[in-house]
C-alpha cells in the first residue's frame, strides 16, 4: 500500500508548486498507469513514491501522510545510462550483491532472472554495450526483478526504443507481472492499456484532473489526452482528420539534387553501409527506414561527407565554395549538441555568415516559423524538448533551403511535438525544400513520405514510392480501445 | 560503438590485482634507488621480453602503446646528456656540452622512464579495472562507495567518446572554425567542454538514481570472490629471479663502464 496524502513539493529555483496538496493511495497489487504533459511532475511523484525523494535526491517535500515502500525496483527511461558495470552478469550481480546473496548461488540466480525477462544469451558475460535498446531495458527490468520487489515502478521504458523493442519490453511486463503493485508512467498507452487497470491524470500544474479504470478515463478524457500530447491509439487519425489533405506529388522528372552511384561509408576502414544507385529529387520526402543497427545513420552521414566515402555521390548545388557538410541542413537526433551559443537569436545569427543581407529580418521571420519568438533570450538548454528541436530545425533551415536530413527527428517526442514537427516540415517541402529523414515511425512512411529507402545489413535494399493522398489512407490505425 | 580490446587471458591476468598492484609499486620505488645503468639495461631487458610475450594483446597495440616511452626516452635522455655537468668532456658546441658522465647520466634516466612506462603498461593491459576494485574491497577493505563510484565512471567513457564524435560532427555542420596555434585549441576546449560535461554530470547523476534505486549498500557479498594463488608465487619468484639476474649479469658483463651515475 503506497500513500501520499496532502503532498506539496516545490523545487528551489522554481516559483510554484509542483504539487499542491496532492492526495493519492494505490492499494498493494494494483497496476497503475500515470499519464500527464511533460514538466507535470510524473516522474518527480514516481521517485516520491519509492522513496528516492527526499532520501536520496534532496528535494523540500511536504505531506500529512507519507507511506512508501522500500521493497521496490524501478526501471528508467535512458538505457546508457542505469547500469554501472560492463557486463550483463555483473550488472545482475550488483543487485544480489546489494542484497546480500552468497555469492555460490548469484550464477544460477542470474541465470534464472534472465530467462525470466526472456533475455537469451549465448553468455552470460555478454558485454551490455553490445545489447540493443530493447536487450537494454529488459536487463533493466531483470535488475528490477532480482530485488524481489512488492513494487514496481516503471518511469517510461520505451521512450527511446525503437517499435521492435517496444513491443519486447511491454511483453515482457506483461509476462513477469503477478503479485505486485506495478506503476507506470509512459506517453504511449496503446500497449499499457491492458496492463493496468487504472489511470492516473495529472495536468501540467501537477494537480490529479483524472482518476478510474481505463477506459473510463479514456472516454471521458479525450481531448485531454490530445491537449497533453499524450499518445492514444486514436492519435494519428484524428490528427490526419484535422489536415488538409494534400498531394504529395511525386514528379519524378524533377531536378536531381544528389545522386549515389555504387556509394559505400566507412568506419574504420570497415564498410558500413552500400547504396547501389538512387538519387534524391527536388521536392522528395525520403523516409529512411530499417531495423537498429542496419545502418540508417551511417547512410546520412555518408551523404553528408562525414565518413570516409568511396564510389561516386553528386551534388547539383549551386556552387558555393564550401564542404558538402555545410551545404546540406542536416539536425542530429541530440539537438543539444548543434547549439554554440548563449541565446535562441545568436544561435539563428551564428548561421548566417557575414555575407547574408537582411539577417534582423532574416532571423524574426524564423523565430515567428518556429514559434520561438517568446523565448528569443533564453539559453538554448532551458528550452523544452520541443522547442530545442525546433530550433535545431530552425538553425539548419535559415542556411540551406534545398534540403534538409534530419536523424530520427521525432524519436521519443510526444503527440503535440511530433505533429508541429511535420506540420513544419511539410509546409518547407511544399515551399521545394527536400526532405531526408530517418525514421522509424510507420505513419510518417505511410502519410509524409513520397519515397521510401529501406535499409538492412548495411544495404538499400528496396526503394518504395509512396504517391497515394494522404486522404485516402487515414484510419488504418484507429482500433478501438 | 564500442571499444573493446580483444585479447588473449595469459597467466599475467590471472595474478591477484591487489598484490600485482602492490608489486608494481615496489618496483617503481625500487627503481628509483638503482644507479647503475646496466642494472636498468637488464632489468628493461628481462620485463620487456615478458612485456612483449605475455601480456596477451596483439603485437600491433604494444608497439603502438610502446612510441610515448621511446619519446620520453629520447627526450629525457638528450637534454640531460646535451646541458648536464662532468669533468671529462667530449663534446662541446654553444650550449651543447657533453660530458663522459652526463651521457651516461642520460641514459640512466632514459632507461627508467622506460621501465616506468613498460610496468605501468604491462599491469594495465593485464588488469580488469572491475577485478582491481573488487580486489581492493576484499583485500584492502576499500569502501564500496568509491569502489562503485569508480567502476560506474569508467562505465561512462566509451559513452563520452562517442559524444566527443557526434559533437565533433554536429559543431562541423554547423560551420565552427578555430583559429590556428594555441588560441584555436582554446577555442576547441570552450565548444567542446561544457556540452560534454553538462551531458556527462546529468548521465552521472542518473546512473547514481539508479544504482541507489537497486538498493545499493555497503553491506554486500562479492559475485568475484579474488583469492590467492600458486601463480602469485611464480609471478613473485619471477620478479625476484630477473632483479636478482640483472644484478648479477652486471656485475660480470658491465656494459657500460660506470656503475654508480650520481654526482659524488
Amino acid at each position: 500500500m503506497l500513500e501520499i496524502e496532502k503532498l506539496r513539493v516545490i523545487f528551489p529555483d522554481r516559483k510554484n508548486f509542483i504539487f499542491k496538496d496532492l492526495s493519492l493511495s494505490i492499494p498493494s497489487g494494483q497496476k497503475v498507469l500515470i499519464v500527464g504533459p511533460s514538466g507535470s511532475g510524473k516522474s518527480t511523484l514516481l521517485q516520491i513514491l519509492a522513496g528516492l525523494i527526499p532520501s536520496v535526491i534532496e528535494v523540500p517535500l511536504k505531506a500529512d501522510r507519507l507511506q512508501v515502500d522500500s521493497n521496490y525496483g524501478m526501471v528508467f527511461q535512458d538505457p546508457d545510462s542505469q547500469f554501472c558495470m560492463p557486463y550483463v552478469d555483473e550488472e545482475i550481480a550488483f543487485v544480489l550483491e546489494n542484497r546480500q546473496v552468497p555469492s555460490r548461488e548469484m550464477k544460477e540466480k542470474i541465470q534464472r532472472i534472465l530467462a525470466r525477462v526472456d533475455l537469451q544469451l549465448e553468455d552470460i558475460h555478454t558485454p551490455i554495450n553490445q545489447l540493443s535498446g530493447g536487450m537494454k531495458q529488459r536487463l533493466a527490468i531483470a535488475c528490477a526483478l532480482a530485488l524481489q520487489p512488492d513494487v514496481l515502478f516503471l518511469d517510461e521504458p520505451t521512450a527511446l526504443l525503437d517499435a521492435e523493442g517496444t513491443k519486447q519490453v511491454w511483453d515482457t511486463i506483461k509476462s513477469i507481472q503477478d503479485e505486485q503493485t506495478i506503476v507506470i508512467i509512459e506517453h504511449k498507452i496503446e500497449f499499457v492499456s491492458d496492463i493496468v487497470d487504472r489511470v492516473i491524470m495529472l495536468d501540467d500544474q501537477g494537480e490529479l484532473v483524472a482518476d478510474g479504470s481505463p477506459t473510463r478515463v479514456f472516454q471521458d478524457h479525450k481531448q485531454m489526452f490530445d491537449q497533453f500530447g499524450i499518445w492514444h491509439p486514436s492519435s494519428w487519425s484524428d490528427y490526419l482528420v484535422s489536415r488538409t489533405p494534400q498531394h504529395k506529388g511525386n514528379d519524378r522528372t524533377a531536378h536531381t539534387l544528389i545522386e549515389l552511384d555504387s556509394a559505400s561509408g566507412y568506419y574504420h576502414k570497415n564498410r558500413e553501409i552500400l547504396v547501389d544507385k538512387a538519387v534524391i529529387n527536388k521536392g522528395d520526402w525520403i523516409a529512411i527506414t530499417g531495423p537498429n543497427g542496419s545502418g540508417k545513420s551511417t547512410l546520412v552521414q555518408m551523404i553528408m561527407q562525414l565518413i570516409n566515402t568511396k564510389g561516386s555521390i553528386h551534388y547539383f548545388f549551386a556552387e558555393q565554395n564550401l564542404p558538402i557538410y555545410q551545404k546540406i541542413a542536416f539536425v542530429f537526433q541530440n539537438p543539444e549538441l548543434q547549439f554554440v551559443t548563449n541565446s535562441v537569436y545568436q544561435e539563428l545569427a551564428f548561421s548566417l555568415t557575414s555575407k547574408d543581407t537582411d539577417k534582423k529580418a532574416k532571423i524574426k521571420e524564423h523565430l515567428k516559423r518556429y514559434r520561438l519568438e517568446q523565448v528569443n533570450d533564453h539559453h538554448p538548454y532551458q528550452l523544452s524538448v520541443g522547442q530545442k528541436r525546433r530550433l535545431s530545425v530552425a538553425t539548419a533551415t535559415i542556411k540551406v533551403d534545398d534540403i534538409i536530413i534530419l536523424d530520427e527527428p521525432t524519436f521519443g517526442q510526444d503527440a503535440i511535438n511530433t505533429f508541429m514537427m511535420l506540420d513544419c516540415l511539410e509546409e518547407l517541402r511544399q515551399k521545394g525544400i527536400t526532405i531526408v529523414m530517418v525514421t522509424h515511425d510507420q505513419q510518417i512512411v505511410d502519410h509524409f513520405a513520397t519515397k521510401e529507402w529501406k535499409i538492412d545489413q548495411g544495404q538499400l535494399v528496396e526503394e518504395k514510392y509512396h504517391d497515394l493522398f494522404q486522404s485516402e489512407k487515414v484510419g488504418v490505425s484507429s482500433h478501438a480501445l | 560503438m564500442h571499444f573493446e580490446l580483444n585479447y588473449q587471458q595469459t597467466w599475467l591476468h590471472l595474478l591477484h590485482p591487489v598484490l600485482k598492484f602492490i608489486i608494481v609499486l615496489v618496483l617503481f620505488i625500487a627503481i628509483l634507488f638503482i644507479h647503475n645503468p646496466t642494472i636498468l639495461l637488464y632489468l628493461l631487458i628481462g620485463f620487456g621480453v615478458l612485456y612483449i610475450g605475455w601480456t596477451g594483446h596483439s603485437l600491433k597495440l604494444i608497439s603502438l602503446l610502446s612510441i610515448p616511452f621511446f619519446i620520453i626516452f629520447v627526450s629525457s635522455a638528450t637534454s640531460m646528456m646535451f646541458f648536464g655537468e662532468g669533468n671529462t668532456t667530449w663534446y662541446q658546441f654553444g650550449l651543447i656540452h657533453i660530458t663522459e658522465e652526463s651521457f651516461y647520466r642520460g641514459l640512466h634516466l632514459g632507461f627508467r622512464g622506460i621501465l616506468f612506462g613498460l610496468l605501468g603498461l604491462l599491469f594495465a593491459l593485464t588488469t580488469r579495472p572491475v577485478l582491481l576494485f573488487y580486489s581492493s574491497m576484499q583485500s584492502l577493505k576499500l569502501n564500496p562507495k568509491y569502489a562503485y563510484a569508480f567502476m560506474a565512471a569508467i562505465n561512462l567513457l566509451p559513452i563520452m567518446v562517442s559524444e566527443f564524435q557526434n559533437l565533433r560532427n554536429a559543431l562541423k555542420v554547423r560551420g565552427v572554425t578555430y583559429d590556428r596555434g594555441v588560441k584555436g585549441f582554446y577555442q576547441r576546449i570552450q565548444r567542446f567542454s561544457i556540452p560534454l560535461l553538462a551531458q556527462s554530470i546529468r548521465r552521472a547523476h542518473r546512473t547514481a538514481i539508479a544504482m541507489e534505486a537497486k538498493q545499493f549498500s555497503n553491506d554486500r557479498t562479492y559475485y568475484y570472490q579474488v583469492s590467492y594463488s600458486l601463480k602469485d608465487l611464480y609471478f613473485i619468484t619471477l620478479i625476484v629471479t630477473i632483479i636478482v639476474f640483472s644484478i648479477w649479469l652486471s656485475t660480470i658483463y658491465p656494459v657500460f663502464p660506470v656503475d654508480n651515475v650520481r654526482m659524488d
